[in-house]
């Protein structure tokens, strides 16, 4: 597993939106995230996350740093962050899933 | 991880060479199925797409376009990015499914095998449903409930109004495909005739539900963007649809007679014929399915997607029929090239255009739970939300159009 890309735009973004969150310095696919399970699981992100350009409303998620991500649907499953589709999302995900999310987003290429 | 208890078939395709997948429908169930098994077995299962048709118009934002807001050509997709991911394209309407000797019979008189079929024919309309109502009435007083030439004629026929034309549309009995919609579509009919200045018009919804979904946000935004102007009538009031008549235009019910310039008629709905042919759907008319995977319930070689099944709790939507297809093409995969199967997961949301920037949304997340898709947790716009909300929730609308056509066509 390569190391995360740096976070780009929207990532800045998004951290933004998490305030002065703590993030996680490990990587979660250093521990066994599942990476398999985590490309099965992000095809309910692909439907409305594929084609996101800087200035959407649905930030492109391919590429960000996986403890970034980890946190934020972390944020969402906590309704720390208020947008209701990403909440419900976030809602049934456990850790191990959130770990398996991340750290396929990290590697994940957005779709051509 | 846990993985389904599916039973992993001998496939005796796998032995002569490449297993076989076949999708009838282009929509958003089968072309996100054929896209997806093409693009995760990476070449390890020969694809192929039937849809008679060389574009895709969606019927999901057509309401949009009813309002003004999107032009028809922003709604209409073409195949050739299902193409490039590996996916082999047929246009021919598939004729019949033979399901003993396991192929797809074309109008044409060709035949296409396959190890397993997935089915995605969307609905067809019920047109007895409302008595007076046929195919050659709705040229008249048109459904605009399947994308094309029946929404330009709505459209064509809404632009022709004059002040003081009255609407009347007849709702459709659950279940149908796209719950809010008729409701979203009455929105955009009192916005055109806002639009054009008239004041003596008026729309009447003859609603043969109780209730109908996001009725909260629905009658506060007629409420306050269009006082006086759309009236929904439920079975109590109106007493019964008796029917219509297309040479008179009239629209009957149990206590009045309309003439409206506009009859918006949105019969009840069943799965596509190839599907009710192949004996794949149950009295309803739609097709029941295996809840953790999509399959139907009375073949293991064939799955059914989208609006023409019997998916539990989940309303029949694009986003639905998406979120289905990727379910069963991992299962397919796991069954044809043992892949790894993993536990079901559905999701669902529909977005709502009330007014310009008035958008409102209802969405869940689904599981199969004892035999049945139910909702794990839901969420709907609520009354009173902010201007800002609203607005947010339409701009999210328009990306995820974007995004879902990508993902559904490339």
């Amino acid at each position: 597993m390569r190391r995360a890309k740096p976070a780009r735009r929207s990532a800045t973004r998004l951290l933004a939106l998490c305030g002065g969150m703590a993030l996680g310095l490990l990587s979660p696919a250093a521990h066994g995230a599942d990476v398999e399970y985590g490309r099965y699981l992000s095809t309910e992100c692909t439907t409305c996350h594929g084609v996101s350009k800087a200035e959407s409303t649905i930030p492109d998620i391919h590429g960000l740093g996986e403890s970034h991500i980890a946190e934020v649907i972390k944020a969402y499953r906590t309704k720390a962050l208020p947008n209701p589709v990403m909440q419900n999302v976030a809602a049934r995900l456990g850790d191990e899933e959130i770990a398996a999310l991340a750290a396929y987003f990290a590697t994940a290429k957005r779709p051509k | 991880m846990s993985t389904l208890g599916l039973p992993m078939l001998s496939a005796p395709a796998l032995a002569q060479g490449k297993p076989r997948v076949v999708i009838i429908g282009g929509g958003p169930g089968g072309a996100t199925a054929a896209r997806y098994i093409a693009k995760e077995s990476n070449g390890a299962i020969d694809v192929t797409l039937i849809e008679p048709l060389k574009t895709f118009t969606t019927c999901f934002f057509s309401n949009l376009y009813v309002g003004g807001f999107r032009d028809y050509k922003s709604l209409t997709h073409n195949y050739d990015k299902v193409r490039k991911g590996g996916v082999k394209v047929v246009h021919a309407l598939a004729a019949s499914i033979d399901r003993d000797k396991k192929h797809v019979v074309l109008a044409g008189g060709g035949k296409v095998p396959y190890d397993r079929l997935l089915v995605a024919p969307g609905i067809d309309i019920k047109f007895d449903s409302v008595p007076g109502y046929s195919e050659s009435a709705a040229e008249v007083m048109p459904h605009a409930w399947k994308p094309g030439a029946q929404t330009q004629l709505l459209v064509r026929k809404l632009n022709a109004l004059k002040d003081g034309d009255q609407i009347v549309m007849i709702a459709p009995p659950n279940p149908y495909r796209c719950p809010p919609g008729p409701y979203e579509r009455v929105s955009m009919f009192a916005h055109v005739l806002k639009k054009k200045g008239f004041k003596k018009s008026r729309i009447v919804i003859l609603d043969p539900k109780p209730t109908f979904s996001k009725q909260a946000v629905f009658s506060e935004g007629w409420e306050k963007h269009y006082p006086g102007v759309i009236e929904w009538q439920d079975p109590k009031i109106h007493g019964g649809i008796k029917g219509v008549d297309a040479k008179t235009g009239e629209v009957k019910t149990d206590f009045t007679n309309y003439k409206p310039a506009l009859v918006n008629v949105i019969p009840a709905q069943m799965a596509g014929k190839i599907a009710r042919d192949a004996g794949l759907a149950n009295q309803s008319g739609f097709c029941p399915i295996d809840a953790a995977s999509m399959k139907s319930t009375v073949d293991p070689n064939i799955f059914v997607v989208g609006d023409a099944s019997i998916a539990g709790e989940m309303p029949k939507s694009a986003f639905s029929a998406n979120s289905q297809a990727k379910v069963a093409a991992m299962v397919i995969r796991a069954e044809l090239t043992k892949s790894r199967a993993f536990p079901a997961r559905y999701s669902n949301t529909c977005w709502s255009l009330i007014a310009p920037d008035d958008d409102v949304k209802v969405g869940a997340s689904y599981e199969p739970v004892d035999g049945v898709i139910k909702a794990s947790s839901t969420f709907v716009s609520q009354r009173n939300e902010s201007a800002d909300v609203r607005k947010q929730n339409y701009k999210e609308s328009i990306d995820w159009y974007k995004g879902i056509t990508a993902d559904v066509f490339g």
